[in-house]
């Protein structure tokens, strides 16, 4: 039996992706369950704080904050019951679930799906005791790798091309989200897609576009949720609502959970996609677009490096003005940015879909047991 | 009393009895003449069944004569019409009879030896006797009903019923029959032929029964075909089998894991120390990865050395050189990594050591983690082996030509090396190797070899 464990069951790529894998594994005949973390809203500030220093960003953590943390934790591995074979942790808050190791055996595995290519080393240095402890760890991207006495891998997240915010949709429904949140059709559209959170960038995108609106007639749409492991994100709407400052050519869109058909529609009826993330753990809504084979600039930041080839798959930019650079190429430029959606989509087929991604995790169970470089089945 | 009574009608008495006399001569020089004339006819066609149709009508055709003579000579003789007529109803049942007889003889012997030639079992043999039996013994009974009088009508809707009940059961197995006499009659298809349908089924035919025809597939299951089906279906028939090889090929597959080693450079000296002391498996995921995950796009000849060097160092130069480098010249990866480290170390000479890629852009060494594993794919012999090119999947593909190549240390394909010491088809083999598989796309490397092989076998 595979146990899963993290912090939210909505909100975010881990429980979107959880609730997609998990129902494969079964049809596959793999045992699968998925239990959750219980946490104070002061405890999940403070992962908040882990997440945000883990990704690169200056914090300020107190001892206090560590206290807290592990008070919670211990509440949750006193709590929680262990019954895997396998026991498959995501991302540093339930961490330490794994001091239950040396008690009850199995096999564990962390699979860290944010990016730590530059961590925080206070940060670090505290989680890695824990992470130590596991019989392998998982990252989305070769950079996330660290010096760790045991195995890693490499492993992709992915999409789901038939579930809502991926599958075909017609255009009338695509037109019937337009109207519902008043975007006119009438200019080309760029979008980015992402949680109200200081990593996405929100208002480096808005200096971006304004940038590009100075030559070429076009509108930007901003549109996110929030997740319930992430007490910012109110903060941060606020602030970019405050920066857009009534641009009739700019839509800041506060998507409700459960709204996968108005993403995928906003995703499908623009003209460019952008994701100018500061730090990306992979960047699940850079697959999505790719997947609608739309032209996309994104940040060359964590796993965004895996998805966007620079001039194969889309554009990969390193600043503001790099964003804006390449966001007219592609607007002035309608056949390369065909050709670029088109690459982009070809890559995801067969690199970013879910069945490759429920492939290496059996492969990764496999690989439990088995040290040895070349595995014959 | 007697003789002068037989004085008095010796004539009506002669007549009958030569008439009698007679009709036996006649019968038995018709009977020689037939015979003789079948005879020929027979050695000339080469038909296996004229000897058991003059053996079974040997012995019935005189006893016809016979039977004629006496309805004859009774038409002649002076007895009183009721004899005359019941004389003659007998000896017409007795032709029916003795017909009958010699229909369930003659067919009882065709059916022995052509139903064996449809891989009909003894059951079915015997089953098709009875059912002939049984209908000309029902034929026989109306007909000798008919001579008699009888009214024949409730037995014939009796019959009508039976024929309608075994019509309906047999619907199926009818037609498959004729499809099957139809196919050995024209050999349009035969046992050992390599035989291909429009629905995709494909392999070779080993038997061709009465009902159906079996085909070997390349996964060595049996395909069991109806035979009406496959007069309908679009059928490529290759012809006979090609020269079998020693050792069948059994088709496996790759897939992988991507393990990373934690170990990263941040400039070339660390690129190049690095280098030299990661497992070779290292060297081969960062030269060879590419293949399987841009395949879809263009052959891509190039690694990530000289991707790193040339787009986050800025090192035009040294990432145009490292790009050069052929992966297909060299026989192991200790070759291509001495080649690798020796191009890094030749550009620090230069003195070219200052440039840092940005924090979070260092090289990140990795390998992959292979698991092999087998797929239901064999070839016997050239068809079989091209036909099942066509359907592996790439990663098969990829697995017996890349990794068996360098990372197993065979030193060259699969393919080849089988074509070479099971097939002997050495020149093949050889072209097969010699064709730079790191130049195309896996979909295009595999189009070249199935045209290479189907030029051979034409």
């Amino acid at each position: 039996m595979i146990q899963n464990i993290n912090s939210t069951f909505t909100g975010g790529g881990v429980a979107e992706i959880l609730s997609r894998m998990l129902p494969l594994l079964e049809q596959l005949g793999v045992d699968a369950r998925w239990n959750t973390i219980k946490g104070s809203p002061e405890f999940f500030q403070v992962t908040k704080k882990f997440h945000n220093t883990l990704h690169g960003r200056q914090e300020d953590i107190s001892a206090t904050d560590f206290d807290l943390f592990l008070e919670v934790s211990q509440q949750n591995i006193r709590e929680m019951e262990l019954n895997g074979d396998i026991i498959f942790v995501h991302d540093p808050q339930p961490v330490t679930m794994v001091s239950r190791k040396k008690e009850i055996g199995r096999r564990w595995i962390w699979r860290c799906h944010i990016d730590v290519s530059q961590p925080n080393q206070k940060v670090w240095s505290f989680l890695e005791p824990f992470i130590v402890q596991y019989d392998a760890a998982v990252f989305s991207a070769p950079s996330f790798s660290h010096h760790l006495p045991i195995r890693q891998y490499l492993i992709s997240p992915s999409i789901d091309p038939l579930s809502d915010k991926n599958k075909e949709l017609s255009q009338q429904t695509i037109d019937s989200v337009l109207e519902k949140y008043a975007i006119p059709k009438d200019k080309p559209i760029i979008t980015q897609i992402s949680r109200f959170d200081y990593l996405k960038d929100p208002v480096g995108v808005i200096q971006s576009f304004e940038m590009v609106r100075k030559s070429i007639d076009c509108r930007l749409v901003f549109a996110g949720g929030t997740a319930s492991d992430d007490p910012e994100s109110e903060k941060v709407l606020a602030e970019v609502n405050e920066r857009a400052g009534g641009n009739p050519d700019i839509h800041i869109l506060l998507i409700p959970p459960e709204s996968d058909v108005e993403i995928n529609a906003l995703q499908r009826a623009s003209t460019v996609i952008v994701q100018k993330s500061h730090r990306e753990g992979f960047g699940l809504t850079v697959t999505e677009a790719l997947w609608k084979a739309k032209p996309v600039v994104a940040s060359a930041v964590g796993g965004i490096t895996l998805q966007v080839k620079n001039k194969f798959t889309g554009l990969l930019s390193y600043g503001i003005e790099g964003t804006a650079y390449a966001l007219r190429r592609l607007l002035t430029n309608p056949e390369y940015a065909r050709w670029l959606g088109q690459n982009g989509r070809e890559h995801v087929r067969y690199n970013f879909l879910i069945t490759r991604h429920l492939r290496e995790y059996m492969l990764l169970f496999l690989a439990l047991d088995h040290p040895q470089d070349i595995i014959y089945l | 009393m007697m003789v002068e009574w037989l004085i008095d009608n010796w004539l009506k008495i002669t007549v009958p009895v030569l008439a009698f006399l007679g009709c036996y001569v006649v019968g038995l020089w018709v009977r020689r003449v037939i015979h003789n004339a079948f005879e020929r006819w027979g050695s000339r066609v080469r038909w296996q069944g004229s000897k058991s149709v003059m053996e079974a009508v040997h012995r019935p055709f005189l006893f016809w004569f016979l039977i004629l003579g006496v309805v004859i000579a009774i038409q002649v003789s002076v007895v009183t019409p009721e004899v005359k007529s019941i004389t003659t109803r007998a000896m017409g049942s007795l032709f029916v009879l003795s017909f009958g007889w010699l229909v369930i003889n003659l067919f009882g012997q065709l059916l022995e030896i052509y139903l064996p030639r449809l891989k009909a079992r003894w059951p079915t043999i015997t089953l098709a006797k009875n059912v002939i039996r049984a209908t000309v013994v029902i034929v026989c009974a109306l007909i000798i009903f008919e001579i008699w009088g009888i009214p024949t009508s409730p037995l014939l809707v009796l019959i009508a019923v039976a024929i309608l009940a075994a019509a309906l059961v047999l619907r199926n197995a009818a037609p498959n029959l004729f499809a099957g006499l139809h196919l050995s009659n024209t050999q349009q298809i035969k046992v050992g032929d390599y035989i291909k349908l429009e629905t995709g089924e494909q392999g070779y035919v080993t038997e061709i029964s009465w009902h159906n025809t079996r085909i070997k597939a390349l996964d060595e299951s049996i395909i069991i075909v109806p035979n009406n089906r496959l007069l309908q279906f679009t059928v490529v028939n290759y012809g006979h089998p090609l020269k079998k090889a020693i050792e069948p090929f059994r088709f496996q597959s790759r897939t992988y894991i991507k393990e990373l080693t934690g170990l990263k450079a941040k400039n070339l000296r660390e690129l190049v120390d690095t280098l030299k002391k990661v497992p070779d498996s290292v060297i081969y995921y960062h030269t060879h990865h590419f293949l399987e995950e841009h395949h879809y796009l263009i052959p891509e000849p190039s690694n990530d050395f000289a991707i790193w060097v040339n787009d986050l160092l800025g090192e035009e130069v040294l990432g145009e050189r490292l790009a050069s480098v052929n992966t297909f010249e060299f026989p192991n990866l200790g070759a291509l990594r001495e080649r690798i480290v020796v191009i890094i170390e030749n550009h620090l000479a230069e003195g070219c050591n200052a440039r840092e890629a940005m924090p979070g852009r260092e090289f990140c060494f990795m390998k992959s983690v292979s698991v092999v594993i087998p797929t239901p794919y064999v070839a016997h012999d050239l068809r079989e082996f091209v036909e099942a090119l066509r359907k592996i999947s790439l990663g098969s593909l990829y697995f017996h030509v890349f990794e068996s190549r360098l990372r197993l240390g065979r030193g060259l394909n699969d393919f080849t090396i089988w074509l070479q010491d099971s097939l002997q088809e050495n020149e093949l083999g050889e072209e097969i190797a010699r064709l730079d598989p790191y130049t195309y796309t896996l979909e295009g490397l595999r189009s070249a070899f199935i045209q290479l092989i189907e030029k051979r076998i034409q």
